[in-house]
């Protein structure tokens, strides 16, 4: 499902102007970062796109969809919110009804319902802890359960506002894992973060944000060299890109599979 | 999020600049005056020449007259219908809506009780707007309130806005959950469980960890406290609660006197 | 002599089985700036919590072994004492706003407030506090209108303004960006040169190689390694266990593997592997 945003604006309430004419477009099945420094105006966009903030002025179209013409509720169809908080969503007795309460909600029927918790328990390796209550669990497990519930909803499109905050090692690979399986699931990912390794290794495009504005979009490589421009919204590119620069690579490098074909070649050169 | 979370609106004049005390003082005698008086129009007269005066001095009329507006209009319809509810029965008719008739009993009964609140409650408006709360608490409880106390006060006033802020955020969470919040009210109460739940938990963990956070910052030290704002207590402060008090002592006595 | 001293601690929190806290030794000299690693539930905040008194004082619980911090031992003392002694800052800054407070600066002299600082001596620490962490301009503002990464400052200057002899600091850095980490780390830094020790839980290793003196990797409840930045966050039982680890120790020791690194030790910082892979 394509994502069309034109000429969006939104200023809040209070009078502060959060987007300053944003256009986009990402194609279906699309993994993208956006990346920039707080209050560059990443979180107000993707709360854009499930239609819980509605533009001043410009329009988001989600397919056919124009966001302005659908609820939060209906938009949920199409698009998942992982909020970065999981205890500002979280309320069932066991972590099987939390996951099932999206699909309920749209409607699946209760085979449906069944076969998506399963899987999103699976994804998430949640399947063991079905029954235990998400406050007993730890604030890394709770994240997870996050995740899940919306997994679960199985819609085309799936947002994740900052998902490493506060994660540690394993649980940053698992959530890492849940992107690339919707990836190859054909699924869009759109990911808000501070982590730059993390978007480095794991998205294809990236989106660097400054005070409401796209500064640069496009292959990951090429904005993750943009070391001047990424400084002005407080973006340090990730370490491997600038261990790369510092060694004099030609090519920006973001992961270690890059960095070691170069340092190969060069070392038989 | 709103930068100014109380009633306070600072401005220079001497109102702002008395001893809290003083004002609460003065909160004081109004409300016994208010309350001891007994004529028809002693709140009104209490109003017009004692709060309107004080808050034109305070340079906050336009501030008062709005709370005024706020309060009084509501307050007096609702002591009107009440009254007429429940106590019917005046003698003399101003005029008549169809079946209904409006007396002037009523109407004067009326008045009466929303003045009086409406004096009490504009008196406290007036010392909130012109003293900034935490002024206030340090300087009561340099008088000997409980700091504890003090602290539940005033971190309920400041904790109450921050609840609205996190509710709207576990709404928007759960629409985007697909739940549709925009549906019948019987379907609205099952809503309350994934809405009212998250705010509970939050809550717990909130109080655990910020009854840390203020005991790391010595809370419960037994040394004596210190205040970072010096609240002045001047002659003037002193005299003016003097002549309060007296003023007090006197309508009490007067009221209560045998005559 | 060491100012903290910890000799086989363990502590269970109520109604658990699994002690969270198992066989702790710990030694840490004055001025002393220790970073402790470990994955989610190793023991990290628990460390920190009995280290600043709240185990067992607050938790309860079941405690064993000796906490000693400036010769205090905690089980005879009571929490408002020693956290005149020791410092906490932690993770979500929300949760560490007072909530009695109008400005920044009001609440940043909280605490000075509550142990009986003079209000002359307050002022001066509190902007003194305020400049080191770089948050002069926000004096006036309402804690409550800030970022989390601000929040998080202002948290730490409340607990810096105090001037405890040992700083404990649990993930302080979470919801900041590089700029503001890489400000507090130096803040942190500067702190123990003065003759603060502090010990720090963190995630971010590549601040945690370049800043502290000490790294201690905490794993179910113990120390699994001990040691300099660049012996501990090297070491190949990270990985075993499923640390997080710095990018430039992993693609070292790949490349280590490949005959394209040809040093002994690993790097950590970004100039060590910089240095390594010219030759």
């Amino acid at each position: 499902m394509k994502i069309e945003i034109s000429k969006l604006e939104f200023t809040y309430p209070g009078g502060v102007q959060a987007l300053r004419g944003v256009s986009l477009e990402i194609e279906p099945g699309e993994q993208v970062a956006i990346v920039g420094q707080n209050g560059a105006g990443k979180t107000t966009l993707a709360k854009h796109l499930n239609g819980l903030l509605k533009p001043t002025s410009g329009s988001i179209h989600i397919g056919d969809w124009d966001t302005r013409e659908q609820s939060v509720s209906k938009l949920a169809q199409r698009v998942g919110y992982v909020f970065q908080n999981p205890d500002e969503q979280l309320f069932s007795k066991d972590v099987g009804t939390e996951v099932a309460f999206g699909p309920r909600n749209l409607g699946f029927s209760g085979e449906q319902v069944q076969g998506l918790v399963n899987d999103a328990l699976m994804l998430t390796e949640l399947s063991d802890k079905t029954d235990t209550n998400p406050y007993d669990l730890s604030p890394t497990w709770r994240k997870m359960v996050a995740i899940a519930s919306v997994i679960a909803m199985d819609t085309e499109i799936v947002i994740f506002d900052e998902p490493t905050t506060g994660q540690d090692a394993a649980n940053i690979a698992r959530i890492a894992n849940v992107i690339k399986v919707l990836r190859e699931r054909g699924k869009t990912v759109i990911t808000i973060t501070h982590d730059i390794d993390f978007c480095a290794e794991n998205f294809e495009r990236v989106i660097a944000m400054s005070q409401g504005k796209i500064l640069l979009d496009g292959k990951a490589n090429d904005v993750l060299g943009e070391e001047e421009i990424l400084a002005t919204t407080y973006v340090d590119p990730p370490q491997l890109t600038r261990l790369g620069k510092r060694l004099g690579f030609k090519e920006t490098v973001r992961n270690e599979k890059e960095f070691l074909a170069i340092l190969t070649k060069q070392g038989h050169g | 999020m709103p930068d100014r979370l109380s009633f306070y609106l600072k401005k220079n004049s001497i109102i702002h600049a008395l001893n809290p005390f003083t004002k609460l003082t003065l909160v004081f005698a109004i409300v016994t005056y208010g309350l001891i008086g007994a004529g028809f129009w002693t709140a009104t007269i209490l109003v017009c020449l004692a709060l309107l005066p004080l808050a034109f001095t305070a340079r906050l009329l336009k501030e008062y007259l709005g709370v005024a507006v706020k309060l009084i209009l509501p307050t007096a319809g609702f002591m009107f219908v009440m009254q007429s509810i429940f106590i019917p029965g005046g003698t003399t008719e101003i005029f008549r809506l169809g079946s209904i008739s409006i007396e002037l009993e009523t109407v004067q009964r009326s008045y009466l009780i929303a003045s009086r609140i409406f004096l009490f409650i504009s008196a406290f408006a007036l010392l909130l707007l012109t003293t900034h709360p935490s002024e206030l608490m340090t300087n009561l409880t340099q008088r000997g309130l409980p700091p504890q106390f003090a602290y539940v006060i005033i971190s309920t006033l400041q904790i109450i806005p921050q609840m609205q802020a996190k509710s709207l955020t576990i709404i928007a969470a759960q629409r985007s959950r697909g739940l549709d919040t925009e549906s019948s009210f019987i379907k609205r109460i099952g809503l309350l469980v994934p809405l009212v739940g998250p705010l509970v938990f939050g809550s717990l963990v909130e109080v655990e960890e910020r009854a840390i956070a203020i005991e790391a910052r010595g809370f419960t030290s037994t040394h004596k406290k210190t205040y970072l704002h010096e609240v002045p207590d001047t002659n003037l402060d002193r005299a003016i609660r003097t002549i309060l008090i007296a003023l007090i002592i006197v309508a009490v006595v007067w009221r209560v006197w045998p005559s | 002599m060491a100012i903290v001293n910890l000799q086989n601690v363990t502590y269970k929190y109520p109604l658990t089985e699994k002690p969270a806290l198992q066989n702790i030794d710990l030694q840490m000299k004055e001025g002393e700036f220790v970073a402790v690693i470990g994955p989610n539930g190793a023991g990290k905040s628990t460390l920190c919590y009995t280290l600043a008194g709240f185990v067992p004082h607050f938790f309860k619980g079941e405690l064993t072994g000796s906490v000693e911090v400036a010769r205090n031992e905690t089980s005879k003392s009571n929490l408002h004492e020693w956290v005149l002694n020791v410092g906490l800052a932690f993770q979500n800054p929300f949760n560490q706003i007072s909530g009695a407070k109008y400005t920044v600066f009001e609440e940043i002299a909280f605490g000075l407030e509550n142990i009986g600082v003079p209000r002359e001596e307050m002022k001066g620490r509190v902007k003194e506090a305020m400049k080191m962490t770089g948050i002069s301009d926000l004096a006036d503002r309402s804690p409550y209108s800030l970022s989390g990464g601000q929040q998080q400052r202002v948290a730490l200057t409340s607990i810096l303004v105090m001037q405890p002899k040992v700083l404990v600091l649990d993930e302080p850095t979470s919801q900041m960006d590089p700029i503001g980490t890489r400000e507090v780390f130096s803040v942190v830094r500067t702190m123990a040169e003065r003759g603060m020790t502090v010990i720090l839980a963190e995630h971010k290793m590549e601040w945690i190689a370049n800043f502290a003196d000490r790294v201690i990797a905490l794993h179910e409840g113990q120390i699994l390694v001990d040691g300099k930045p660049g012996e501990v966050l090297t070491s190949d039982v990270l990985t075993e266990k499923g640390f997080g680890i710095s990018r430039y120790t992993s693609v070292a020791r790949r490349a280590r593997e490949l005959g394209l690194w040809k040093r002994d030790t690993l790097p950590v910082t970004l100039e060590e592997a910089v240095k390594g892979f010219k030759e």
